[in-house]
């Protein structure tokens, strides 16, 4: 799929899938029969407890009262009291069941939904706003909560009574209630007619929700820039737009929603008048031999008829409703990922550090290679650096030795092992990864460095927080390593940020470690303690590093300058000083200016 | 103002609508209660009493009344739906523009996930109150005092026995909304923080990769996904021992109905056709009194999710407009600092910050990290205001200044480079959405982001992730540049605009930076080739300005600067040597 943004509807499967709930079946509901034959059973004692209560009260008014028996009343009274009871603790026990079901299923899809994500890799997140990723493992997830614990029990209780009123209205005659049937294809076409426009209303529906959705989140993420643009009005209007499309399109679905309910009426009162006819007319023609007290029971019934049909119907809507939340939910179950272990992957051992790439050719996008055949050794402990023009590839080449990607073509050994034999996740625990965009969960300090290594010990991380001179300002906080931060580190200076970021990648104890512009908002004299602090730390690592500031880079033990998707000049500083190519160049360039 | 009373401001606004609904209930309510009436005819009279004839008028009366009822319920479902539907929109657009409104120290306060929350979770509550629950207790009431009403005229002491139910259920409904309240409270907040945690998660996605953290993330997910399920379950504890009471208080009406009524009727108090009677209006009685439980529980979430909202936006932005706000188109971009201090949370972070700049001067800024550089910038665009000393703007006090036209005078591209999921073009244009595309393009030259992105497959028109993922640093660095230059303000701030681009395309950059004509920049850098050349460098060392001056004072003074210069060019003699060496 082309990448989305905020106002782009995504595309819609309009076929009615009836697989889709073939598989929440399946996949969700079925480990629950005990509990949903259990409610069935319940919920069917109940209704039929409530079919004894017409007949009771017939009793106390055609025989008892005229009999005069009081006695009799009192404990006919006492029974249908009874009754109720048995009726309210059976609800009781649904209301505990069914929402105990509903949770359930919820709560499985959510961990199954969130679970996938995990797996799927960073062109996933890339490629849509992330509104529109979390409202599917949010909202839509929730939106299923209401069909999933009365829906369900509901459903099939209502079709058990359906299946018992035509079985008693069979018995009393067959012609009236073959008439009474000649209504269900009557509304089986009416739903067929408004099937295809309901589903398609629900669909823009929910797209229109998660666009939305992905504005709101939008908004708040960027709501410096937003300020600082003095975009407020703009973004307000476009606001309202998408809100008033949301408004518009659910107002629609609904009203198709709401269309059922009145036909089920209208039909029953039908089937009902046809019944009411037919039976005046044979009553009166004496061509059937029928009673007028037939008639009068059978009418009694036709009510019990459609009630259950009309919450079917209604369980109908909130179903084809739940489906277009359920699509995009499976969609993103479906989500094939492309980044994952081979089959029978073995752990990878404890890291060395050694790292060879041989011929890796690469593209994110089909026919627009980024990296062409890049080759290079890099020995235990040693560090290299990655310099070159912007888009030239450098963060490409460091994200692959993670496996953030998968290459078109060559290969990547670590230790001698191509990494692609070994587990994602084995591979990863022993990297250290410190990105250009340093992310901060919220929480406090303390967690987030002790993100790299959970085992770490407070000791631990104050040390890695040293390290990086870190430490003497967390301390100057409120609360120092206990002060909390919002996500993204917004109280904390960009520079701070990537400090802590620096930590937590050092706290994993890493034996590759890789720094992609990881100080780029440091200043030079914190740089330079944390070159002196870090020398050490990295004397038994090998690590890659991409920077601009060449004065962070000059050590290294080997520098590439990468373009135009390879490797075009490699070796120490000195050597490629003497060589005066593109390094030369580049590295004469910062001195420029101060001939001016 | 209570949360209450905000909701009802808006529900005010669409009463007509409202008011249609409810007399439209009001029919379809009277209609129920035709419709079984005609049947009763039909099968008492008609086919059990042979008055045959009578059937073709009671059937189609029937079908009209059955025809009429959905239609008027189709009607009022319209009204309180479309109500309900403006109701929210009319909020959501109130809370968005709160939200706009607020201040850099709300956001650092509230979580992005908890925010949207109250735009999308709790607004939800609201909708099925006002599209369902309203109408639905009026309908409830209607049909309870309509058979009451007639109860009364038929036999007033069977009336009594049905008053004798008001006060349970008046009570007991009290209870249960006092009950829950907290477990409603609670399930929000667990939505709330869910939420929050699937928001931070997702746009976390490559530390957590990175750092191969799935299953630690899955495992905290889980934690939050049970917390949210167990606030369901509990909640359901709490109610469900309330809505079954009013289940069984209306059984025990039709039971002490009949007997009392049975009883009369036997010791001859009361004809048994009467009895008859009031037990078909028994169905009016026993509905609302059933569902009264579960109207509860909506109003209970309605009522907490209102509150919620509230709370969120009540908070008074810091940052106000003056009351007089001082509007001026073009700025000229003379920038005083005098004697700005600035604390938060108790916590000096700026002190006694002092200097001049004219307008198409250029400063650069330069200091240890955390030591307050970019707070001197948000100041500058009043994002926080100074709790000490003033600053001014061509010798006005920024506070006077109408707080847009101040922010649109000053281009800000900052450290932190925020995209939107939009076309290249779009990010460009976002401070002047309706710039020409010649304008886009000239501010990508100028930042020199015309290069990489006519190489893009859909050039201008790319899409590009939230956050610029997919991009490089640099490019993100130097869109966001061209964002700040599109606006043409006569103050351009470059926070740390340039440190993920190489020294070349700043040199460009800086170049053409200074052929656009004259305007005052800041530019806050680690990289002395950035500011070198600033009319004046400040030296920022925790919150204070230890040195300023130009390039050539600062070395001369052999302070920080000089340090830092000597880190980054110690070598500048012997390349100097080499130059000359190399190139004659």
């Amino acid at each position: 799929m082309a990448r989305n943004k905020v106002d782009m509807d995504e595309s819609l499967q309009s076929q009615f899938n009836i697989k889709q709930v073939g598989r929440l079946y399946k996949s969700y509901i079925r480990p629950h029969t005990k509990e949903l034959v259990i409610t069935i059973i319940l919920m069917l004692i109940s209704s039929a407890l409530g079919m004894l209560t017409p007949m009771i009260l017939k009793t106390i008014m055609d025989d008892l009262i005229p009999a005069g028996n009081i006695k009799g009343i009192v404990l006919i009274c006492l029974l249908l009291l009874s009754i109720n009871i048995i009726c309210v603790s059976i609800l009781r026990m649904k209301i505990t069941i069914t929402t105990k079901l509903g949770q359930s299923i919820i709560h499985q899809i959510r961990q199954d939904i969130f679970t996938h994500l995990q797996e799927l890799p960073f062109s996933y997140y890339d490629d849509r706003p992330h509104g529109k990723i979390q409202v599917r493992v949010v909202n839509y997830v929730n939106s299923l909560s209401d069909l999933l614990s009365n829906g369900i029990v509901n459903t099939f209780t209502d079709l058990c009574s359906l299946f018992f009123i035509i079985g008693f209205m069979l018995s009393l005659n067959v012609k009236l209630t073959l008439v009474c049937l000649c209504g269900l294809p009557v509304l089986a076409t009416l739903v067929f007619v408004i099937k295809r426009k309901q589903r398609v209303s629900w669909q823009i529906m929910s797209n229109k929700s998660s666009n939305l959705n992905a504005y709101i989140a939008e908004s708040i993420s960027g709501i410096r820039v937003t300020q600082s643009f003095v975009r407020e009005n703009e973004n307000i209007k476009i606001f309202n737009r998408l809100s008033n499309e949301y408004r518009s399109s659910w107002m629609k679905a609904v009203m198709y929603n709401f269309l059922l309910p009145p036909a089920v009426d209208n039909i029953s009162a039908l089937t009902t008048s046809a019944i009411y006819v037919l039976g005046v007319s044979w009553l009166s023609g004496g061509l059937e031999a029928i009673t007028a007290g037939t008639i009068i029971a059978f009418t009694g019934y036709i009510g019990r008829f459609w009630t259950p049909i009309s919450t079917l119907a209604n369980f109908y809507n909130s179903l084809l409703t739940a489906l277009s939340y359920l699509d995009r939910i499976f969609e993103t179950i479906d989500e094939p990922v492309v980044v994952k272990d081979t089959p029978g992957a073995a752990e990878m051992p404890p890291i060395r550090g050694d790292v060879e790439f041989r011929d890796v050719k690469f593209s994110y996008e089909e026919g627009v290679r980024i990296l062409n055949g890049v080759n290079f050794k890099a020995k235990q402990g040693q560090s290299f650096a990655i310099v070159g023009p912007t888009g030239a590839g450098k963060s490409t080449i460091i994200n692959l030795i993670s496996r953030f990607y998968n290459l078109d073509s060559g290969q990547i050994l670590i230790d001698g092992i191509d990494i692609n034999t070994v587990t994602i996740r084995s591979l990863r625990k022993q990297m250290g990864v410190m990105m250009q965009d340093s992310f901060i969960f919220s929480g406090t300090i303390m967690d987030n460095i002790r993100y790299g290594n959970m085992e770490a010990t407070d000791e631990q991380v104050v040390t890695a927080a040293k390290t990086v001179c870190a430490h003497d300002f967390i301390m100057e906080l409120e609360d120092g390593y206990n002060t909390h931060v919002n996500e993204r580190g917004t109280r904390l200076s960009a520079g701070q940020r990537q400090l802590i970021s620096f930590a937590r990648a050092l706290l994993a104890d890493p034996k590759i470690l890789i720094l992609d512009e990881a100080t780029s908002s440091i200043d030079t004299e914190t740089e330079i303690l944390l070159q002196q602090g870090l020398a050490r730390l990295l004397k038994n690592r090998t690590s890659f590093i991409i920077a601009h500031r060449l004065s962070t880079i000059k050590n290294s033990s080997c520098i590439m300058y990468v373009d135009k998707g390879n490797i075009q000049e490699m070796g120490t500083h000195e050597e490629l000083m003497e060589r005066k190519g593109a390094y030369y160049e580049l590295y004469m360039s910062q001195y420029d200016f101060l001939d001016k | 103002m209570t949360a209450l009373k905000w909701f009802f401001s808006f529900l005010k606004k669409h009463r007509t609508r409202i008011a249609l609904g409810l007399l439209l209930v009001t029919i379809c309510s009277a209609l129920a209660i035709v419709n079984p009436y005609i049947s009763g005819i039909i099968v008492d009279d008609v086919i059990g009493g042979g008055a045959y004839e009578l059937v073709g008028k009671l059937v189609a009366l029937l079908l009209l009344t059955t025809l009429l009822r959905s239609v008027t319920r189709y009607l009022y479902l319209y009204c309180f739906e479309s109500a309900s539907q403006r109701v929210l929109f009319d909020m959501r657009d109130h809370v968005f523009r709160r939200l706009m409104g607020e201040d850099f120290t709300f956001y650092n306060k509230n979580r992005t996930g908890d925010l949207m929350s109250r735009l999308t979770g709790d607004m939800d509550a609201i909708r099925h109150f006002v599209a369902a629950t309203i109408y639905l207790i009026y309908e409830s009431i209607l049909l309870f005092s309509f058979a009451f009403v007639m109860i009364v005229t038929i036999e007033w002491r069977l009336a009594l026995c049905i008053v004798i139910f008001l006060p349970f259920t008046v009570i007991t409904a009290k209870k249960q909304l006092k009950a829950i309240a907290p477990a409603f409270a609670n399930i929000r907040q667990r939505f709330s923080s869910l939420n929050t945690f699937v928001q931070e998660n997702v746009s976390g996605n490559r530390v957590v990769k990175a750092f191969a953290k799935e299953d630690y993330e899955i495992e905290k997910f889980n934690k939050e996904n049970d917390a949210y399920m167990e606030a369901q379950l509990t909640s359901t504890a709490m109610w469900r021992k309330y809505v079954p009471i009013f289940e069984f208080l209306s059984s025990l009406l039709t039971v002490i109905l009949y007997l009392v009524g049975g009883i009369m009727v036997v010791q001859g108090n009361m004809s048994l056709g009467k009895l008859v009677t009031v037990s078909g209006y028994l169905w009016m009685l026993n509905d609302p009194l059933r569902s009264v439980g579960w109207r509860g529980n909506d109003v209970q979430n309605f009522a907490t999710s209102c509150k919620k909202i509230y709370t969120t936006i009540t908070a008074q932005p810091n940052i106000t407009e003056p009351a007089r706000p001082y509007v001026k188109e073009k700025l000229r971009g003379r920038v005083e600092f005098r004697n700005v201090d600035y604390a938060a949370n108790n916590d000096v972070i700026l002190h006694d910050i002092n200097f001049k700049v004219n307008p198409g001067q250029t400063v650069g800024i330069i200091g240890a990290t955390g030591s307050g550089k970019s707070t001197l910038m948000n100041l500058l665009c009043r994002f926080y205001d100074v709790t000490g000393g003033e600053i001014l703007i061509d010798s006005m006090n920024v506070k006077k200044y109408n707080l847009y036209s101040l922010r649109d005078n000053i281009g800000m591209s900052m450290q932190d480079v925020f995209l939107f999921s939009d076309t290249i073009e779009g990010n460009i244009a976002y401070g002047k959405p309706n710039a020409t595309f010649e304008e886009v393009k000239h501010a990508a030259v100028i930042s020199d982001a015309d290069g990489f992105i006519m190489k893009m497959p859909d050039q201008y028109d790319t899409i590009i992730g939230e956050r610029g993922v997919g991009l490089s640093g640099g490019q993100r660095q130097r869109i966001s540049l061209a964002r700040a230059l599109l606006k043409d303000p006569s103050i351009v701030i470059l926070d740390d605009t340039t440190s993920a681009v190489d020294m070349e395309t700043e040199s460009h950059i800086q170049d053409s930076l200074h052929s656009i004509g004259e305007r005052t920049v800041f530019i806050i850098a680690h990289r002395i080739s950035s500011i070198r050349d600033a009319d004046l460098i400040l030296v920022m060392d925790e919150g204070r300005i230890c040195e300023s001056g130009t390039h050539e004072e600062l070395l001369e003074k052999k302070g920080y600067y000089y340090t830092v210069f000597n880190h980054q060019y110690g070598e500048f003699d012997k390349i100097q040597a080499q130059k000359k060496g190399g190139t004659p």
